[in-house]
């Protein structure tokens, strides 16, 4: 079962079912301790950030840049996608795909969070075409 | 006739490309869909979500849209195809 932990050097929160050996972000060894989920969310929630469509189109395209796919080339797709994407977080408080339903339980939707790991998917996988269900990622040209 | 329900999502690409295909097959056959909208119309969604089980396991294990689906056969039909391929799915829940 995944887990909140607390580097005790810089704060870091890490969320996985073990700890990180080292900090990625102040690389202090064996740093981490185990904390509450509470505890997680009162330091998260110090830094209040938001996400303005254009941001994300920012982490999308970076996101993307150093594997081997790539933010969908066709500008009105993308547009009606991330209206979508956005719609979704407004009304269900996610980034939920705008080509699936979310299905009310909750650990079972985050498989459906943009980006969602298309990777492993029958759109993508062992196909030169390939793309994540919705479209707005597809396999790099070579 | 049974009854035919298209599953779609109004920020779907998919569902874009395939609503006029719809179009041409209800004029052309004697078919029609209901057309019920899933991301914005929650008694759609879970209208949906009611036929998950036999939805699913035809969808990569999941509520995909577009889904074409016959609450009385239970057949499926899941995501962007060709005209061809919808008009002999649909008319084969006839």
């Amino acid at each position: 079962m995944k887990k909140f932990w607390r580097c005790y050097v810089c704060n870091d929160i890490h969320y996985g079912v073990k700890p990180p050996q080292v900090c990625p972000t102040c690389l202090a060894k064996n740093a981490y301790v185990e904390i509450s989920s509470a505890e997680a969310e009162r330091i998260s929630g110090v830094t209040k950030t938001t996400m303005t469509r254009v941001e994300f189109r920012q982490a999308i395209k970076k996101f993307a840049e150093k594997n081997e796919f790539q933010v969908c080339s066709e500008k009105d797709k993308v547009e009606m996608l991330l209206d979508g994407v956005f719609a979704n977080e407004q009304n269900q408080g996610l980034k939920y795909c705008p080509c699936r339903l979310s299905t009310k339980n909750f650990a079972e939707d985050l498989k459906i969070v943009c980006p969602c790991n298309f990777i492993i998917h029958e759109t993508y996988k062992d196909k030169e075409n390939g793309e994540c269900w919705c479209g707005l990622f597809v396999r790099r040209m070579k | 006739m049974n009854k035919l329900i298209m599953f779609h999502a109004r920020e779907c690409p998919h569902c874009k490309v395939m609503m006029p295909l719809v179009d041409k097959l209800e004029n052309e056959e004697k078919v029609k869909f209901e057309k019920l909208e899933v991301w914005h119309d929650e008694k759609n969604a879970e209208l949906m979500r009611s036929y998950r089980s036999d939805i699913a396991p035809k969808c990569a294990g999941q509520l995909r849209t577009p889904t074409f689906f016959s609450p009385e056969t239970k057949d499926v039909l899941c995501g962007e195809v060709p005209y061809e391929k919808l008009k002999d799915w649909a008319i084969k829940q006839r």
